[in-house]
């Protein structure tokens, strides 16, 4: 009955996880249950969650996105490069935001116009977009920027920063857009059947197209944060983050296959790879544990997954096909048939007698 | 003008491509053009070719492996920790092959069990990979990057050694060449390669060992991906967690651009080879004209993107064309 | 129609003219003509690849018009795309349902359709209740056995207030209860003036609810008018009469069998799709397996051979048993299976052609290619089996469609088989390769090949089989042996129309 439960409520799963972590934590050293590692957890996670919205707006279109981080990087650089030049903080953010609205665009255009197939065009633009990072910046790290920037995400009222506040609310909003509105709906529909979207009359094309483009927009925002949290911006901004949105979404519970997922459980997601981090750090165990811990979970958690997705086909195949493997079952269609062939077992029979 | 058959072959082109873009960094700059340059300027990139040649043969499955840049790391790190501990080098190097080759039979059980995308699950066993290769390294004290070094000279001159006239690595890298044609082209896995990858539900009709071939070829790729961590710990003389990063990219560029079709079924090695020397090559004359490594090596993504959406846009305006003239023979007849 | 002037009548919501459709190079729609009027149900009727689903997918706008004009409601819609259709009140409900699995049957039916939800799924549910449905609407669809599926579907129709209502093949799930209200509805539906296109492949159905049918025969409508002013016997014969067949192939197969050892015996089998099969098949032997699309034929094939799992009952090839086996073992056990789609499950299109001759018994040979007698062998089955190539590397989708089957038929016959099993051996082949091919079969039996034949081509079940099993819904329906097998006993005991006529007769 549980297992049920949790099955289809991923969400509380990973919930329970989080809590069983915790709960480990605050074994070792009861200071730590507080509300404010809660918190600390919170504010080191914003990059990753802003990054899990996107990716499971592009996943439940049945795509994928491999160039977040690079798309996050170069944010980052034009903001800062904008910044620097004298351009103000908001007109700097501004141009970031649109230029990762255009990357994601440009990644939508690959896979849904041109029919690329997601992993290469991403793979491609991945390398594609650092390589402009890497122009952009001209090999050094851009340093300097204005305190305004870094104030953002400095805690502020009850104890969140600003940044952490719009991040809380984009997670709102996103999370009822996905689920309650018909545009949001549509993305998962076309992830769940492309063809029988069509059939329906959504532009499947369209709708995959913004979901890249919000991806990309959302992966900006994120560098931007990036930015504001470390104070300068290195080169290597970014790197290895798509594999981190893209765990924390699956563990959340959106399907790479498309059709299913929430921005809650992406979210919780994202909260629960982040918490490993910050409790090895409590912990003083060193860092280099976190890639494979994270590894070996994602692994444990798309091997079972793929395991429960087959039980499940199993069991429809056998519905589907209850009435010949197992007669009890049988409605009036196998006792018409039934009553069909009795005159002609006689038939066959006599000429098996005859032989 | 007749064209010998010969040439209108995609690996005709790529060949034809190599020489002109040689002759073009030799134009701007000279040095380009003498042999030894060309042969050691090899040792900066074959290690990705040495990859690309058997990632070739998962691709053309069906599938692909985005762990075995991880794989490069964790086998330099394995080489250098047993090494640290005491072991005899060589015997180090075989083990460190031997953990590649158990990470690509990871790779293919863990996608059979799961029935996922190995795109995903190869996405997560490169974490796991990766994850693993830091925390060795973490462990042996060396801290993430500044790696394991003072190996066994005799090790660290195989990157330096000559075999016929030829670096070591590129020897290996042109021998391996022939060995995966004739494993391609002319033995009985090879086929299995092939016709999984053409049509996986008529191999299964077939009875084909699908399981068994896959398991081999991704096998292969964590081997050749180990081989190059250890080239690079020779040619670099120390062993670091972050070998590979740099080579998924190049490698499955090498892939693509050599004529292999990421959906699988088609390909071929020696267009693989000759597009990771097309690639390698790239790189080298752009560092030498001055364009830094970080953006060339960038810009093998955006060269992938390109080939990918050309390939794409020639076969929708083929179709187009087809249909087209269909629809005017059609009209033709009445 | 008869006393009406045209001008009295409404303009027809639908009119095809001419229309043609070609899938690659290949033509599956030859210049069709149809009309649906407000307020009628326009049945189609046709065998399989007919071309009725693409039509109805033309309407729809899934499919572009290649030639022809498509008007509807006097605008051309040559253009159509779904948003388009949508938008004219078109609504098709396929053949087989295309939900989405993954949301629940309220998110189903109501997706996409404009309007304040809360109404809409008031209506839903009044919906649900007077068709019978019974069915909760936050279910998630993928969970629904594939009668409720159907269901979802038409419920999106009705919810949408379609002007124009497709319905491919709706009741194939349903139970006879089922059906009986969907027909209410529909005659709920046409007495508010929707048109209704209702293909099926029930005759009594269509004679019940349908003003006009239409039926199809490889790409073209050859018969048309009211249901009953066609007998049964003409409807059956207008759709599975072949052209340019006569004289060729025709001509009873020559002696009895001489009838060899028992090749394969099969008891009680049940399966996906199919139960209560039992049969034996011996040396030399053309069992005739025969039956509409969805009788359960290539199911129990499958089963056979080991791609699916069986459920009940045994199977013994040469007295021993055959269980819980794959297509490698069937192979070893002299089983080979031809499958009816040979594009998809038997023929690697892209590949040489030796490479596809060779594909079943590489693994009998050595790891390392034998090439040169690969091509050796490939050339004596070129001679065999008389194919036209230019080459033994040239890919199979450069030869015609007779072409491929005839290697097709060469790779199963590399494999030695003692039981072979063809799945629709003649299908999408022109004339002269189809003698060519019911010539070898007759070779291959007298050889002592056992051999199990699915054809849903009546002439050629009576041209080859010595016996033969018609299935009917997944059940035995029944058996035919020597001057029994005629067409009109095959067609009617496959459509369940009734044995009993036979006696009449």
């Amino acid at each position: 009955m549980i297992i049920r439960f949790l099955q289809r409520h991923r969400e509380a799963s990973v919930a329970l996880i989080i809590v069983f972590l915790f709960a480990i934590l605050g074994l070792v050293d009861h200071s730590y249950l507080s509300f404010d590692t809660v918190l600390l957890v919170y504010g080191n996670s914003l990059i990753l969650f802003v990054l899990a919205i996107g990716a499971t707006m592009v996943m439940a279109t049945h795509g994928l996105d491999v160039s977040v981080g690079s798309i996050m990087g170069l944010a980052a650089v034009v903001a800062g490069l904008l910044m620097n030049s004298g351009w103000g903080i908001p007109a700097s953010i501004g141009v970031a935001l649109l230029v990762g609205l255009l990357c994601g665009l440009f990644n939508g255009a690959l896979v849904s116009w041109l029919k690329v197939s997601a992993i290469v065009a991403t793979l491609g633009t991945l390398g594609l977009y650092r390589g402009f990072v890497h122009l952009l910046s001209g090999g050094s790290w851009i340093e300097g920027l204005p305190e305004g920037f870094k104030a953002l995400t400095k805690a502020g009222s009850l104890g969140l920063s600003p940044v952490a506040w719009l991040v809380l609310v984009l997670l709102i909003v996103a999370h009822l857009g996905l689920r309650y509105t018909a545009f949001g709906r549509s993305m998962f529909a076309v992830g769940d059947n492309r063809e029988g979207a069509r059939l329906i009359g959504i532009r499947v094309n369209e709708v995959q197209i913004v979901a890249y483009g919000l991806n990309g927009l959302l992966a900006a925002l994120a560098g931007v944060i990036f930015a504001s949290q470390i104070g300068f911006i290195p080169n290597t901004a970014g790197t290895g983050m798509e594999m981190r949105a893209i765990a924390s979404s699956v563990l959340g519970g959106v399907s790479l296959l498309g059709g299913t997922g929430t921005v809650l459980g992406a979210a919780l997601g994202a909260y629960f790879m982040t918490s490993i981090d910050s409790i090895l750090v409590l912990l003083r165990l060193e860092a280099y544990w976190n890639d494979i811990i994270a590894g070996a979970i994602l692994l444990v958690v798309l091997i079972t997954d793929g395991k429960i997705r087959e039980a499940v086909d199993r069991l429809l195949r056998y519905q589907k096909y209850r009435k010949f493997i197992d007669p009890q079952a049988a409605g009036q269609n196998g006792e018409a048939a039934k009553a069909a062939t009795r005159p002609l077992k006689t038939a066959l029979d006599t000429s098996e007698a005859r032989k | 003008m007749k064209l010998h058959p010969a040439l209108k072959r995609w690996e005709s082109v790529l060949a034809l491509l190599l020489i002109a873009e040689i002759l073009l960094f030799g134009a701007i700059n000279p040095v380009f053009l003498q042999p030894s340059m060309l042969l050691y300027a090899t040792s900066d990139f074959i290690h990705v070719g040495i990859t690309a040649l058997a990632l070739t043969l998962v691709i053309i499955t069906g599938g692909i492996d985005l762990s075995l840049g991880s794989v490069m790391g964790l086998s330099a790190i394995t080489l250098g920790i047993l090494w640290v501990g005491g072991v005899d080098i060589w015997v180090a190097a075989v083990a460190a092959l031997g953990v590649g080759t158990l990470g690509g039979i990871f790779n293919a059980v863990a996608i059979h069990l799961s029935k996922v995308n190995p795109l995903v699950i190869t996405l997560g066993t490169g974490f796991l990979f990766g994850g693993a290769a830091l925390v060795l390294s973490g462990l042996a004290g060396a801290t993430g990057y500044e790696g394991i070094s003072n190996f066994d000279p005799a090790f660290v001159n195989l990157a330096n050694l000559e075999v016929l006239g030829l670096p070591l690595p590129f020897a290996l890298f042109l021998a391996l060449t022939v060995g995966f044609m004739a494993l391609l082209h002319r033995t009985r896995f090879g086929r299995y390669v092939y016709l999984i990858g053409q049509n996986p539900r008529a191999a299964a009709y077939a009875g084909t060992p699908v399981f068994r071939t896959l398991v081999v070829a991704y096998a292969l790729t964590s081997l050749m991906a180990a081989l190059s961590g250890l080239i690079l710990a020779s040619y670099f003389g120390s062993a670091r967690s972050d070998f590979g990063t740099t080579a998924l990219m190049p490698a499955i560029t090498a892939v693509v651009l050599g004529g292999t079709s990421i959906y699988g079924g088609s390909g071929t090695i020696l267009g693989t080879a000759l597009a990771a020397l097309l690639v390698g090559y790239l790189q080298t004359g752009l560092q030498l004209v001055g364009v830094s490594s970080h953006v060339s090596s960038a810009l093998s993504g955006g060269l992938l993107v390109i080939v990918v959406a050309l390939r794409s846009l020639s076969e929708m305006g083929r179709v187009w064309f087809q249909h087209r003239r269909v629809l005017r023979n059609v009209a033709a007849a009445e | 129609m008869a006393g009406t002037s045209p001008s009295d009548q409404p303009p027809p919501l639908v009119e095809a003219r001419q229309i043609w459709k070609f899938f690659g190079s290949i033509a599956v729609l030859r210049g069709v003509d149809l009309t649906l009027r407000p307020g009628e149900v326009h049945a189609l009727l046709g065998g399989n690849g007919a071309g009725k689903s693409t039509l109805m997918k033309m309407i729809a706008g899934l499919h572009r018009v290649d030639r022809g004009e498509l008007l509807v409601c006097g605008e051309d819609a040559s253009a159509m795309t779904p948003v388009i259709a949508r938008q004219a009140g078109i609504h098709l409900v396929p053949q087989e349902p295309m939900l989405f699995p993954s949301l629940s049957v309220e998110e189903n039916v109501l997706m996409h359709v404009p309007g304040n939800r809360k109404e809409l799924r008031a209506r839903l549910e009044t919906m649900i209740s007077e068709i019978g449905a019974g069915m909760t609407l936050s279910t998630q669809a993928g969970q629904l056995e594939v009668a409720d599926q159907q269901m979802v579907e038409i419920l999106r129709g009705l919810i949408r207030d379609a002007r124009i209502l497709i319905l491919d093949e709706p009741t194939s799930a349903l139970t006879p209860r089922e059906v009986g209200k969907l027909f209410e509805r529909i005659r709920a539906l046409t007495a508010q003036g929707v048109g209704i296109f209702f293909i099926s492949h029930k005759l009594g159905e269509i004679r019940e609810i349908a003003d006009i049918v239409s039926i199809l025969r490889d790409g073209q409508v050859v018969l048309a008018g009211p249901p009953k002013s066609f007998t049964d016997a003409e409807i059956v014969a207008a759709m599975t009469h072949v052209e340019g067949k006569d004289g060729f192939t025709l001509g009873r197969v020559a002696a009895p069998a001489e009838r060899g050892p028992e090749r394969l015996r099969v008891e009680g089998l049940a399966g996906e799709g199919f139960a209560d099969v039992t049969f034996s098949l011996h040396s030399g032997e053309i069992l005739g397996l025969a039956g509409v699309v969805g009788s359960g034929r290539t199911e129990l094939a499958e089963t056979i051979y080991g791609i699916r799992p069986a459920a009940r009952g045994r199977i013994f090839v040469d007295g021993k048993p055959l269980s819980g086996h794959g297509p490698r073992q069937s192979l070893d056990a002299g089983v080979v299976y031809l499958p009816e789609d040979r594009q998809v499950s038997g023929l690697f299109v892209n590949a040489p052609l030796v490479w596809n001759a060779s594909a079943l018994v590489l693994h009998r040979g050595q790891e390392w290619l034998p090439l040169a007698r690969e091509r050796a062998d490939f050339s004596e089955q070129v001679k065999l089996l008389g194919i036209v190539c230019a080459n033994a590397d040239q890919p199979v989708r450069t030869l015609s469609g007779g072409n491929q089957q005839k290697v097709l038929l060469a790779k199963c016959l590399a494999a030695g088989p003692r039981v072979l099993i063809l799945d629709e051996p003649t299908r999408g082949v022109d004339v002269a390769v189809r003698a060519d091919i019911y010539r070898l079969i007759d070779r291959l039996a007298g050889e002592g090949l056992a051999i199990l034949l699915i054809s849903s081509d009546h002439e050629e079940v009576e041209r080859l089989s010595h016996r033969v099993l018609v299935m009917n819904h997944g059940y035995p329906g029944g058996l035919l042996e020597g001057s029994d097998i005629t067409i009109n006993a095959i067609a009617r005991l496959s459509f369940g129309v009734g044995a009993k006529m036979d006696a009449a007769q």
